[in-house]
């Protein structure tokens, strides 16, 4: 085999193995049957609406889906690293023979295998609720649906960066708090064009704004886009757009990752 | 060429907000040959730890070099010659033993046949063939330790470093880990490993290392490193029974110290000559004597003798 099919090899050892550490957690069943009864709540409150049963269920199937995917992100991503530290299980896994870049990458890649699971799960269910409903599900629902992973996937690379080097609790509040600002950059730029226009502070909440993942790019429905209102329900994105989304999820994700790897690599294990 | 070799090695930890330096290991060298087993023994706190940790790439030295068959310690290269078991060893508990052998298999790049070949050789070899598919959080210490005796071996390994691989092991378990060690040697595999049950290092080590306050006080074959000289002799007598009770008297009032024990009378003297004239004395008399057991320097001695001198 050839060193890259060895390599990737050693990368998919590391994530099958967090894929299964995953899938045995109970706390994650947990959530997503939450996101489930959530759904199922949506029928109720569909009801309650003047036949716009499918509309309730796609708004707030679409926001369970986001909601506990970016539990499930936070909760399983800073504690990615930080759980290997705690349960001494670094003392196993570094001395095989893999590098400890690889190991950062399996560690991603199963937790993106996970991810994109659980969302094609809670998507599944979310279509059958909207069949059975009289809707379609279409594809403006499944361009949602990829957004939404995409953001639980650049949560990941930002929550792995954090746990790289600090405890999960801080980790945590730290992704947590990038999550609050990066979803409210339109609020954000907004507010430091307006008021603020010309002042070191308005200058400064720019470049937080700049410098932030963009996490709105990716839960668009509701928001306004180059002044038009994107809807799931009409004129939501093209595929264009989430192909760019995706580019910029990468781009900023394997910077992030890049870094977790430079600061995992010269770290002691003591 | 030495599979092992350490030069010079130094580890240096800054602590705490006043970066205060601990000087953990202070410039050890030494080499371990192909095919022996060796002891790397020391008091708590000596530095073994961290220097195992060295050699597998957990931490990187202050100073100094280790390397692996002339890869350096740490790299990929010579993390796939190696089989480790950490001291207390942590696995992931929510997998079984095939399955964390498996994970291992995968690490060393070993296809999906021979994974499950030598991952059911192996779960037999350590007798945990009886374990099945229950996740390791519910196995035992002993269970534990040997599961990772298992995973230590799953790539083949050409050095076998266990740190402390005795832990948790009832007497039968420590009997089996130490004829596999031998098994290893005798197929050719190196051994390095640290204990603290010293009785083990006598019986497995051809070499073996102290280390004391990050220093290393001696490292050598045990037969050089332990003073062949005669220490003292146990005689353990008995006269029989009627004997008149003036030999008794008289026996036990020759030079050396006299106790009456459950397997008989014994003396014990540091002259050979004395014991020898003893002995001689006991038959004059009718006695028996059931043995007579010379002591020389232990590993024990001798370690105690060097963390006393290094003022441990």
């Amino acid at each position: 085999m050839s060193p890259f099919g060895q390599s990737l090899g050693r990368i998919w050892a590391v994530a099958l193995n967090t894929f299964r550490e995953a899938m045995r957690n109970r706390v994650l069943a947990v959530l997503v049957l939450f996101a489930v009864g959530l759904m199922a709540f949506s029928l109720v409150l569909g009801e309650l609406s003047l036949h716009e049963e499918v509309r309730v269920i796609k708004d707030i199937g679409l926001a369970g889906i986001s909601f506990v995917g970016i539990l499930i992100a936070l909760f399983l991503g800073v504690n990615l690293l930080s759980k290997e530290l705690d349960r001494k299980t670094v003392f196993f896994v570094i001395p095989k023979p893999l590098h400890r870049w690889e190991f950062l990458l399996g560690k991603f890649v199963g937790m993106g295998v996970t991810l994109a699971l659980l969302t094609g799960l809670m998507a599944a269910v979310l279509a059958g609720f909207v069949l059975s409903n009289g809707g379609t599900h279409g594809v403006a629902m499944l361009r949602a649906e990829i957004l939404v992973l995409l953001e639980l996937l650049l949560l990941t690379t930002v929550a792995m960066l954090f746990s790289a080097f600090s405890s999960p609790y801080l980790s945590a509040m730290f992704t947590g708090a990038l999550w609050v600002i990066g979803r409210n950059t339109p609020e954000l730029t907004a507010f430091a064009g307006g008021k603020l226009d010309g002042s070191p502070l308005g200058s400064l909440l720019n470049a937080v704004a700049a410098a932030v993942p963009d996490f709105h790019l990716f839960y668009i429905s509701g928001g306004n886009l180059e002044g038009n209102i994107v809807s799931i329900h009409e004129g939501f994105v093209s595929w264009t757009y989430v192909a760019q989304a995706a580019g910029y999820a990468g781009l900023y994700g394997g910077a992030c990752l890049l870094l977790a790897v430079a600061l995992f690599s010269r770290r002691d294990f003591t | 060429m030495s599979i092992l070799e350490v030069q010079d090695l130094r580890k240096t930890f800054t602590r705490g907000f006043s970066r205060r330096k601990t000087e953990a290991v202070r410039g050890i060298s030494f080499a371990v040959e192909r095919g022996q087993i060796f002891g790397f023994l020391g008091p708590n706190g000596a530095g073994k730890t961290t220097t195992i940790k060295i050699l597998m790439g957990l931490i990187f030295p202050t100073a100094g070099s280790a390397s692996v068959l002339g890869a350096p310690a740490g790299d990929r290269r010579a993390k796939a010659k190696l089989g480790y078991l950490p001291e207390n060893p942590y696995f992931y508990d929510y997998l079984s033993a095939p399955e964390l052998l498996d994970m291992v298999g995968r690490l060393h790049g070993l296809d999906g046949s021979a994974r499950r070949k030598r991952s059911a050789e192996l779960i037999e070899r350590v007798g945990l063939g009886h374990a099945g598919k229950r996740p390791l959080r519910s196995f035992s210490k002993g269970m534990l330790q040997r599961a990772g005796l298992a995973q230590a071996l799953m790539g083949d390994p050409e050095l076998v470093v266990l740190d402390e691989p005795m832990s948790g092991l009832d007497p039968l378990g420590r009997k089996e880990v130490r004829d596999l060690l031998f098994e290893l040697r005798d197929a050719g595999k190196t051994v390095f490993f640290c204990t603290h049950i010293l009785a083990d290092a006598s019986m497995l080590c051809d070499r073996v290392a102290i280390i004391v306050k990050g220093k290393l006080r001696d490292v050598g074959p045990l037969g050089e490193l332990l003073s062949p000289k005669v220490q003292s002799v146990d005689v353990v007598w008995q006269l029989p029974d009627g004997a008149e009770t003036g030999a008794l008297a008289a026996l036990r009032e020759r030079p050396g110290e006299h106790e009456t024990t459950s397997e008989g009378e014994v003396m014990r003297t540091k002259d050979p000559d004395a014991a020898q004239a003893f002995v001689a004395a006991v038959i004059e008399r009718g006695g028996a004597v059931h043995s007579v057991h010379p002591h020389r320097q232990s590993l024990e001695e001798l370690f105690v003798h060097e963390a006393l001198e290094a003022g441990q």
